[in-house]
């Protein structure tokens, strides 16, 4: 969720007002640090990738868009440069760059560090449309079952999407019937459609929503 | 562990715990399929195609806000949030929100000696050029 509070610090920042700078990375350096900790031992370099990250975002910060939580942003960054860390020290997992046939590495999804428009909209406007409207549909939907208590809902969707598991994992870690997990990934789908078609969009252009009913 | 599209997409985020993840990358390396469809998945995103999966991890839109886990941390919530939370926590597995919640429990801040608060300190005074320029 962003907070009004979050964009008028971005907006302070993008006005060059150094107080605001400070305010960001002391409330945010906390929980980039111990999410690097999680990942990285070497506690120094946790703190060096953490301050690379700040500055990854500082050098866009004129391009943030303000619909955007400044911490996922953050996260995404951090998260990016940890992957390109592990890799230069050879940690990362090998299949993690694929090889084409002549055994040269593939380009990776993780090129831009910051993030940006380029990494994940290639310029393409469209598609970013398109993915702002399926994080508006999720969203709603997600605050729908929060709105409800419908708890039960969110766990088995979450499970589905976020963990990538089967019907019947998913059913087997919630104690419940399969079918039941079944329709709760129906009714989430369904919702996505319906409210994709209200936002004027054609459902098809996600062809995982239709894929992911079917792979159950 | 079923390994489907969803699976390898939560892989290539780094979102599955360390025994998932061992179990998907053993299951790769011995499946040319499963490299073919880790590929196509990775070149898919590089071209925007994002799947919900991705979307949703990436904005984070199930993660309870930093103030929830506060009070989550001091059990100030209604049961079934309280439920809810742990499940983000433990069963999903959410890296982001174990941080924050690492970050509310920890006393002494994330600036764990002299040298560290001397490299903040230095940060902040040099990042200060990069600022964009007042009007
Ligand atoms: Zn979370």
């Amino acid at each position: 969720m962003v907070s009004l509070d979050e964009n008028m610090l971005v907006k302070k920042i993008q006005e060059g007002d150094q107080l605001a700078w400070s305010d960001l990375v002391l409330r945010y350096e906390g929980r980039l640090t111990n999410y690097a900790q999680g990942k990285i031992k070497d506690h120094a370099s946790c703190q060096d990738i953490v301050q690379e990250s700040f500055l990854g975002f500082l050098a866009k910060i004129n391009n943030f868009d303000a619909s955007r939580s400044v911490q996922s942003y953050l996260f995404g960054i951090l998260s990016n440069k940890i992957t390109d860390l592990l890799r230069r020290l050879g940690r990362s997992r090998a299949i993690e760059t694929p090889v084409d046939s002549s055994g040269n590495h593939k380009v990776s999804p993780f090129i831009d560090p910051a993030m940006g428009a380029s990494t994940w909209y290639r310029g393409d406007e469209k598609k970013k449309l398109e993915n702002d409207a399926l994080i508006k549909c999720l969203g709603l939907l997600i605050n729908q079952f929060v709105q409800k208590k419908d708890y039960l809902k969110l766990k088995s969707i979450e499970l589905i999407f976020v963990n990538g598991l089967s019907n019947l994992e998913a059913a087997n870690i919630l104690s419940i019937d399969n079918k039941t997990v079944a329709s709760h990934r129906h009714y989430a789908n369904n919702f996505i459609i319906d409210n994709l078609k209200k936002m004027n969009l054609s459902p098809s252009v996600f062809p995982h929503l239709s894929e992911q009913d079917q792979n159950s | 562990m079923t390994i489907s599209n969803a699976t390898l997409d939560a892989f290539i985020d780094d979102h599955l715990n360390e025994q998932e993840t061992i179990k998907v990358e053993k299951a790769v390396r011995e499946s040319p399929e499963l490299q073919a469809l880790l590929s196509s998945i990775i070149a898919s995103r590089d071209m925007g195609d994002h799947s919900i999966g991705a979307i949703w991890r990436r904005e984070h839109l199930s993660c309870p806000t930093r103030e929830e886990l506060s009070s989550y941390k001091e059990e100030a919530l209604d049961p079934q949030r309280i439920d809810y939370i742990k499940f983000h926590l433990e069963t999903v597995g959410c890296k982001a929100c174990k941080a924050n919640l690492s970050d509310l429990n920890c006393t002494k801040g994330s600036l764990k000696n002299a040298d560290a608060h001397e490299k903040h300190r230095q940060f902040l005074e040099n990042s200060k050029i990069l600022l964009p320029k007042k009007q």
